[in-house]
């Protein structure tokens, strides 16, 4: 009941004070607004239709960027866990700086992680969970001697595990009633001169600090592309590694890979609570093992979040172009409903409500788009290995040239906000001017 | 006669001011965002690029051709007899685009503490030359950089932990030598250095040249490597090739570039490029059809005033032009607001590219070594791309309204059908 | 670092081969090795050597003196020439220590540098720990009897064990019928190619007992090297105990 209203324009609000005599009269009021915006929106299907068209795909740029980006993320990590520690890792403390065999987990604490593992909360979780027992030493042939790492590993466990039994180049990856076998890299083989069948024998110091040799025979080579891993890495059965470094029941690290990436810290934090009361044994998470990757993947994000800030504005200003261009291009029309009654709020809460239905609109269709486009290159992958020619490393990992989107809730909702905030805000100055709209200049226009 | 259309269209654009300059906004906007981002991804990679050549192997290495790849410690250049190493380098500076060279000597050998011993590359630096070449010596976490002329040793911060030493502490040093010997003598660990690549952090240890020369028992004037650093990464192969053609024969040198070495960077850079391509791509995409939307209602409003125009004898085509000069004039307008925007922005970041420390959480990085900066490069080909782009932008949004307008029939416009 | 090929130092694991060989034919040759091998551990010497290494690039003298017990034990000390005086290596079982007397230090090799050439030899750290169970890790067999270059010999073959820690195929030795001196003894791999060839000579009498007291390594791939190691002194039952040989001695001047 504002008492700026020109005389002319009947009050139809409430005659006395009930508050449900307002409240009915307020939801009247409202639901006429909202019935005036919806059938505006209708009336000018092909105005709202280029305008929402023009959010629509904004919105599924996102949406796409944001998949894509998180999908290559997801990939760099998952080669660099895999080829690692895993997600998240159990390790004795100490080890990580020391990488010591003195810095190991015994067979009580080897059990104790494979409990907690197993527990409910957990274990589905888990995609592979691997032991390790590993050293270093040198590997000498009869032709020459290089220094090396060892992993006795778990051969079933690994393939569920890592991409290395399958990049097999020659002979084959371990079995799991191998004893002295080896698989060795094709740098290491060249340099020892060895093939599928050679035999070549590991040096190092075992548990009590005593240098022992170890005799095993080449059971494949393997190729990952990335130097130090082609010349340095030699993988045994882990009961191999145990006899030989008099380690028994022991491992130096339990690697964990999970189903999706971003289960680590919860992941962690329910391993932690198991066993942090257990003495010699701690839980990481990747990013505490590689700090290099996970700064490679944040640094990409903020690339990302100024590029959502790009899209944010110029859809924004085409949306407010629209809808500021179809208010000026209806003055008389709101000119006429201002003579009828319509107060100034009202008026441009029309407008504004127009801009938000839009929005909405175009939200729902944008997402449908992004999610359409998305689901086609999650179907087939996004194969960018044309822009990459050959093989590539980043943070020494091998890079997938096809990418898979990633669908994360938060960003989606992320997305769907920025676009939802675009178009209220876009609707907010058109709405102002149609509240300024003079009734007796309106009716010079003709529409 | 064409000027008249230019002053129409002009003025037609200013009929509905607030239109116009929105829409010139968003595309004067588009610019500045395809500019910025394309200078992001470019400072990205070029800061890529020079920490991966910076921190230690500089951006052209320089080797006697039997060195690589399994770098025997006799394969110095010139052979046994070795060279003028001042000689050397300072031709090598003389090179335009290279900034400073230095000379290196490697021998792998074993580092010892009370207790432990680790393997480690030994790495031979002439200090005051390597440090104008490579940021290593100046990034010290912890002492600094050993002096020439000293017996003094830093080491990475892996292998310190190993060795359980830091500055001030004791190593036994020993190697074999070139002439069956086995080199060895007490160094002081003069510094600690941290890069994260665990290739460096546990298995690269740093002395002055002339003391692993005696460990090695080479002669002065032996080395295995001349590092050189060039004021632009970018044309590193091109100033290798002119090394090369430069030392002739004497000695006999093999030059190379980072992206021979240093292949999957190269790579990095090839991708960076094509997503450049795509990201421009994806700003204008956006822009035209905030554009296009515009335009199109605008022609729309505008249909009985071009029948009127029809209806005084202007064709079609007439129609279709004025629409387009409209685009040309607002694609000007655009690219002006979008260089004022953008010019100072530029500038701005330039001096003060963004730092994520903050948002990388507790990843420290040794000083200036691998900073999480995003900074911007802005050349000249990343405007002149968008600026063009900007203007097809223009155009081709306006084609289609330009095209319906002109084929409303006028008659009809002016009933009001 | 590239292995030297290296080559057996210590005499006293020549000793059972060739005292077995003479007295083959009643008891099995392991039987009999085992038997002298037993014999040996109280066995002690000490003797003054000469190696003389030339490599592609260098050619070097050394002067030492050895001391051993058993097949376990022996301390090593450069006399000569004067930069590397002092300098001792120590080994005891697997363990190997190198004393550097430049820097008065002590330096316990890890497996890495195990396959090192000790004091650039052609020798390896590992060839000095290995010796002790050469018996252990090989089956030992005579391949050929009879008569070769105008003498009578025996030539055993090594085939190792299934499972020992060695990097040979196979090693042959020839040994003379008549005094039981080693002629040579040669290193293949497991594809059959020959490695490296250890050759003997310049037999005399020496502490009491007939020793070869020239022993030649040669590498095949690199035929212009090789290591050759000569007897000055020799001398057994020196009396030493398992004491001597501590880290307190190694540093001793």
């Amino acid at each position: 009941m504002s008492a700026t209203e020109p005389a002319a324009a009947p009050q139809h609000g409430p005659t006395h004070p009930s508050p449900v005599g307002r409240w009915a009269s307020w939801r009247r009021r409202t639901s006429t607004l909202v019935f005036l915006s919806a059938r505006n929106v209708v009336r000018e299907l092909r105005r709202s239709l280029l305008t929402s068209s023009a959010m629509a795909i904004g919105l599924a740029l996102l949406v796409i960027s944001r998949t894509i980006a998180d999908g290559a993320h997801e990939d760099w990590i998952d080669s660099g866990v895999r080829l690692g520690a895993g997600h998240v890792a159990v390790q004795a403390p100490g080890y990580l700086t020391s990488g010591a065999l003195a810095d190991r987990l015994g067979p009580a604490q080897l059990s104790e992680a494979e409990r907690a593992l197993a527990a409910p909360d957990v274990a589905p979780r888990i995609e592979a969970a691997v032991e390790r027992l590993s050293a270093s030493g040198l590997a000498a042939s009869a032709a020459s001697s290089f220094p090396v790492q060892i992993d006795g590993v778990i051969p079933t466990r690994e393939r569920q595990f890592s991409q290395l039994p399958e990049q097999v180049v020659d002979g084959r990856y371990l079995e799991d009633d191998d004893r002295l076998s080896a698989f060795i890299g094709v740098g290491l083989a060249r340099r020892l001169e060895l093939r599928p069948g050679s035999r070549f024998v590991l040096t190092s110091q075992n548990s009590e600090s005593e240098i022992a040799g170890q005799l095993v025979r080449v059971a494949g080579t393997f190729r990952t592309g990335i130097p130090e891993v082609d010349d340095g890495l030699v993988q045994i059965p882990i009961e191999t590694a145990r006899t030989w470094l008099t380690a028994p029941g022991s491992a130096t690290t339990i690697a964990v890979l999970l189903q999706s990436s971003r289960d680590v810290d919860g992941v962690v934090r329910a391993l932690r609570a198991r066993l942090d009361s257990v003495s010699g044994v701690r839980v990481l998470s990747w990013r505490e093992a590689s700090p290099e990757l996970e700064a490679a993947v944040k640094i990409d994000d903020a690339g990302d979040y100024i590029f959502h800030g790009i899209l944010f504005v110029i859809v924004g200003l085409a949306v407010l172009n629209a809808v500021l261009m179809s208010v000026l291009n209806r003055k008389r029309e709101f000119g006429v409903l201002r003579a009828l009654g319509l107060r100034r709020v009202e008026t441009g809460a029309v407008v504004f409500g127009e801009g938000v239905l839009l929005t909405l609109a175009s939200g729902a269709a944008g997402m449908i788009l992004g999610f359409a486009i998305t689901w086609i290159f999650w179907r087939n992958g996004l194969d960018l290995s044309g822009l990459m020619g050959g093989e590539m490393t980043m943070s020494g990992t091998l890079v997938d040239p096809v990418i898979v989107p990633a669908f994360r809730l938060s960003a989606m909702t992320q997305s769907l906000g920025f676009i939802l905030v675009i178009g209220i805000l876009a609707s907010l100055y058109p709405a102002q001017q149609a509240m300024r709209i003079d009734v007796a200049e309106a009716m010079k226009f003709e529409r | 006669m064409a000027a008249v259309w230019w002053r129409i269209a002009w003025r037609n654009l200013w009929r509905h001011g607030r239109r116009t300059v929105i829409t010139a906004l968003a595309l004067a906007f588009g610019f500045l965002a395809a500019v910025f981002m394309v200078g992001l991804t470019d400072g990205i990679i070029a800061e890529m690029v020079e920490t991966g050549t910076a921190v230690i192997s500089g951006q052209i290495q320089a080797h006697d051709p039997g060195y690589l790849p399994d770098r025997p410690v006799y394969a110095t250049i010139g052979g046994d007899a070795g060279v003028d190493v001042s000689a050397l380098v300072t031709r090598i500076e003389s090179v335009p685009g290279v900034v400073a060279a230095a000379p290196r000597l490697y021998g792998g050998g074993l580092l010892s503490a009370a207790d432990q011993t680790q393997g480690a590359m030994l790495m031979g630096v002439d200090p005051e030359r390597d440090a104008r070449v490579v940021q290593l010596l100046s990034s010290m976490t912890e002492g600094r950089a050993p002096q020439a002329g000293a017996n003094e040793i830093a080491i990475g911060s892996d292998l310190a932990h190993r060795l359980d030493v830091g500055p001030g502490a004791e190593l036994v040093v020993v190697t074999p030598a070139s002439d069956g010997s086995l080199g060895n003598d007490l160094f002081t660990v003069s510094g600690v250095f941290h890069t994260g690549s665990t290739g460096l952090d546990l298995t690269t240890a740093i002395v002055p040249i002339d003391a692993l020369r005696g460990l090695l028992a080479l002669e002065p004037g032996r080395v295995h490597e001349i590092a050189i650093r060039v004021s632009d990464p970018w044309a590193a192969d091109s100033i290798a090739a002119t090394i090369r053609a430069r030392a002739g024969d004497d000695p006999p040198l093999a030059v190379a570039g980072w992206t021979e070495y240093r292949p999957e960077l190269a790579e990095y850079v090839r991708l960076a490029g094509a997503s450049n391509f795509i990201i421009v791509g994806i700003v204008f995409i956006m822009a035209i059809f905030g554009v296009a939307n515009t335009m199109l209602m605008g022609t729309y409003e505008r249909r009985r005033e071009f029948a009127v125009v029809r209806a005084l004898g202007s064709s079609p085509g007439g129609i279709i032009r004025t629409v387009l000069f409209e685009a040309v004039i607002l694609g000007a307008i655009a690219l002006l607001a979008g260089a004022a925007m953008t010019a100072p922005l530029v500038a701005w970041i330039s001096r003060h590219p963004i730092d994520l420390s903050r948002f990388v959480g507790d990843f420290s990085m040794a000083g200036a070594l691998v900073r999480p900066v995003l900074r911007v490069d802005v050349d000249l080909a990343g405007p002149l791309t968008s600026a063009v782009a900007l203007f097809l932008t223009a155009l081709g949004a306006a084609v289609y309204p330009a095209l319906r307008a002109s084929r409303v029939p006028p008659a009809d416009a002016l009933a009001g059908r | 670092m590239r292995l030297r090929s290296g080559a057996v130092i210590v005499l006293p694991v020549l000793l059972p081969l060739w005292l077995a060989a003479g007295l083959a034919g009643q008891e099995t040759a392991r039987e009999i090795i085992d038997r002298v091998d037993r014999m040996l551990q109280g066995e002690s010497s000490e003797a003054l050597l000469a190696m003389e290494i030339r490599t592609e690039h260098w050619t070097r003298t050394l002067e030492m003196r050895v001391w051993s017990l058993g097949t376990e034990r022996a301390l090593v000390r450069v006399i000569s020439p004067q930069k590397d005086a002092g300098m001792a290596t120590l080994k005891v079982g697997n363990e190997v220590w190198n004393y550097l007397p430049r820097v008065d230090r002590t330096l316990k090799i890890p497996p890495s540098l195990m396959m090192g050439s000790w004091m650039g030899s052609h020798f390896t750290n590992d060839d000095l720990v290995k010796e002790s169970r050469m018996i252990d890790d090989y089956d030992i067999e005579i391949g050929y009897e009879g008569d070769r270059d105008g003498a009578a010999v025996w030539e055993f073959d090594l085939t190792p064990k299934p499972e020992a820690a060695v990097v040979w195929g196979k090693i042959v030795e020839r040994i003379r019928k008549s005094d039981l001196m080693p002629v040579w003894a040669k290193y293949y791999d497991e594809d059959g190619v020959l490695v490296r060839t250890l050759t003997f000579g310049d037999y005399r009498r020496m502490g009491g007992r007939l020793v070869p007291t020239r022993m030649r390594v040669q590498p095949e791939d690199k035929p212009d090297e090789v290591t050759q190691l000569t007897y000055r002194e020799l001398k057994f039952d020196v009396g030493l105990d398992p004491e001597f040989f501590s880290l307190r001695n190694l540093r001793a001047r």
